[in-house]
């Protein structure tokens, strides 16, 4: 069996006009940054622009892509990102009022067969969201390309231009924030979290 | 290690077997590292439930047409060689054609139908009109309608007129008799 084309031979290929080669890497790689434009700006219509507009870079002339310097993927994220800020900066404003209200924000339920542990489950999903959407962009990124898109760190760190030491510190920094903002949300006060209260002895 | 170390290689989901020694002697980490678990596994998830969410079709419509406007110049080779092989195949049947038409004999010269010269009553009387080949009867007066076009020269010595030697013209005007039906009857050459 064949095995299937990378990202970087499909590149190439759309690059000498090939347009099959065009669509299987958009079909490849549009959901994560689609998905990852809805979870930074929390818009359908935005995400849809910038996924649109990733794909655009690529047809270019002076298309930035330098396959030494990271993967396509890394480049792609990282177009995505520097789109995502320069509309932040429109806005500006980090965070939409109400993300969720938006067209195709939304999905199915998680498990349809026990309502009740499927209501208990989507509150909690939906909690996460509004947290995940409400950190500072920063650790939102992280939190959006490695733990729900499963970019590896290396990637991630092409992508959003910092060192992978910066990216584990601000993953775990976020994953921190994400449990504060839901002990606030499930109790209604802001409790001082069981990890600040203890000291580091080493 | 000390803390900053351990913060900095362990912030995937599950810890590593060498990390637990750390955990184990550092209350502080170990709070911090409780606090993230259960929100690594709710982030799960999200993403399981976020899986299937993509952009719409209208997206890739746009790409498409984008793509093909942008490579709209650039076509494979072997289509190209197809394309003008096709051009070449076109060119040679239509001079072939023009060849097989001016070796045949020309008909010989009809007079002008005096309804055809009545339709006509223009003052450019150069030629009389020539009933075309396979033209249906002399129409009525005011059934025809008399146009003008310009026709290659070519075409008046494939209708068995002499033509004149002056003028570098490639073409010439002509009035052509067209009948009711929309078929040409003659053709009458102004110059």
């Amino acid at each position: 069996m064949k095995a299937p084309e990378s990202d970087h031979q499909l590149f190439e290929r759309l690059r000498a006009g090939q347009e099959q080669a065009f669509v299987a890497l958009y079909h490849r790689r549009q959901p994560a940054l689609y998905r990852f434009a809805l979870q930074m700006s929390g818009s359908a219509p935005v995400a849809e622009d910038i996924t649109q507009e990733v794909f655009l870079a690529l047809l270019r002339e002076e298309c930035g892509y330098d396959p030494g310097r990271g993967s396509l993927v890394a480049y792609l994220f990282g177009i995505a990102r520097k789109l995502l800020l320069r509309q932040f900066e429109r806005r500006r404003s980090d965070v939409p009022v109400d993300a969720g209200a938006e067209e195709g924000r939304f999905a199915e339920p998680v498990d349809a067969s026990d309502p009740l542990a499927d209501l208990a489950c989507r509150e909690r999903v939906e909690a996460l969201r509004r947290a995940v959407i409400s950190l500072p962009r920063r650790y939102r990124e992280v939190v959006v390309l490695c733990d729900l898109e499963e970019v590896d760190y290396a990637e991630a760190a092409a992508a959003l231009g910092c060192p992978i030491g910066t990216v584990r510190s601000r993953l775990h920094r976020a994953r921190l924030l994400l449990a504060e903002k839901l002990r606030e949300e499930r109790h209604g006060s802001a409790s001082v979290p069981a990890w600040k209260a203890a000291r580091c002895a080493i | 290690m000390n803390c900053e170390e351990y913060w900095n290689e362990i912030a995937g989901p599950e810890p590593a077997e060498d990390f637990d020694a750390h955990l184990a002697a550092c209350p502080a980490c170990a709070a911090r590292w409780a606090a993230g678990r259960p929100v690594a596994a709710s982030l799960r998830l999200l993403a399981a439930e976020m899986k299937h969410v993509s952009a719409p079709p209208r997206v890739e419509a746009h790409l498409v047409r984008a793509y093909r406007e942008r490579f709209r110049r650039h076509v494979p080779p072997a289509r190209e060689v197809r394309r003008w092989w096709a051009v070449a195949a076109a060119v040679l049947l239509v001079a072939g054609a023009l060849w097989i038409g001016m070796r045949q004999p020309a008909p010989p010269l009809v007079a002008a139908n005096s309804g055809f010269a009545a339709a006509a009553g223009s003052e450019e009387e150069d030629t009389a009109f020539v009933p075309l080949p396979n033209a249906a009867g002399s129409p009525q007066d005011d059934d025809v309608d008399l146009v003008r076009v310009e026709l290659p020269r070519s075409a008046i010595t494939a209708l068995g007129v002499a033509a004149s030697d002056d003028g570098d013209a490639e073409s010439v005007e002509a009035e052509v008799l067209v009948g009711p039906d929309g078929m040409a009857r003659a053709v009458r050459f102004l110059n």
